[in-house]
């Protein structure tokens, strides 16, 4: 299934003084635990281990935090970042008809308040990538998920 | 058709232009339009609701400093 990649703002830098925008590998999902579900967005990293989405999330979906699944990483820094995970099921939505499923799996999901100032889910190898064949094509703007 | 032309990007830089940067924004299901913001997922979706969606699209605009590499 083909799916588009979506477009963020994003200020001007110094090592970027002309851009306005990212194009980024986004799904978007809706996280479900049990009677609790939530609607968010999650970019497709082949770069994360695992499958990570901000502690909010995690709270909305009534996942303890913290929990005794503790797994302590690191990013683009060596200081020590806690997530928490649990079993959850994600349905990824089809992008042209919002609300309609494309397809759905379960997943042993991380939350971290780490990813809290980004407000987005990472979708990695663990999870993601191992289940599906995935293609990120940024010359046309499309992630296919086989 | 090539498929560029199947599946168009999916711009938000409109709708999230003016949007609080840092704070979590609840998104209409058609992605059209804020609902609600707030410094906690918790108001956010409150305020969303007020406006009569249960189930809208959360994230967030995050700051320069964090965007993600």
């Amino acid at each position: 299934m083909i799916f588009p990649f979506w477009t963020f703002p994003a200020p001007p830098a110094a090592a970027f003084p002309n851009r306005a925008f990212i194009k980024r590998p986004i799904l978007h999902v809706t996280l479900q635990r049990g009677t609790r579900s939530v609607n968010a967005l999650a970019i497709v990293d082949s770069g994360a281990d695992e499958c990570v989405f901000p502690a909010s999330l995690g709270t909305a979906l009534g996942v303890p935090i913290p929990n005794p699944n503790v797994y302590v990483f690191s990013g683009t820094t060596d200081q020590p970042q806690n997530a928490y995970f649990d079993n959850i099921h994600v349905h990824v939505w089809k992008h042209v008809t919002p609300g309609e499923i494309a397809f759905s799996f379960d997943l042993y999901a991380g939350f971290c308040d780490t990813l809290e100032h980004v407000g987005l889910g990472l979708l990695g190898q663990n999870g993601f990538f191992s289940r599906y064949k995935v293609t990120i094509d940024h010359t046309n703007h499309i992630l296919e998920v086989v | 058709m090539s498929p560029v032309s199947l599946s168009p990007v999916i711009d938000l830089t409109d709708v999230l232009k003016d949007a609080p940067v840092g704070e979590w924004i609840a998104l209409s299901k058609d992605r059209s339009e804020i609902l609600g913001t707030g410094k906690t997922l918790e108001d956010a979706l409150k305020a969303a609701k007020l406006r009569g969606e249960d189930e809208p699209i959360v994230l967030k605009v995050p700051p320069v400093s964090a965007l993600i590499l």
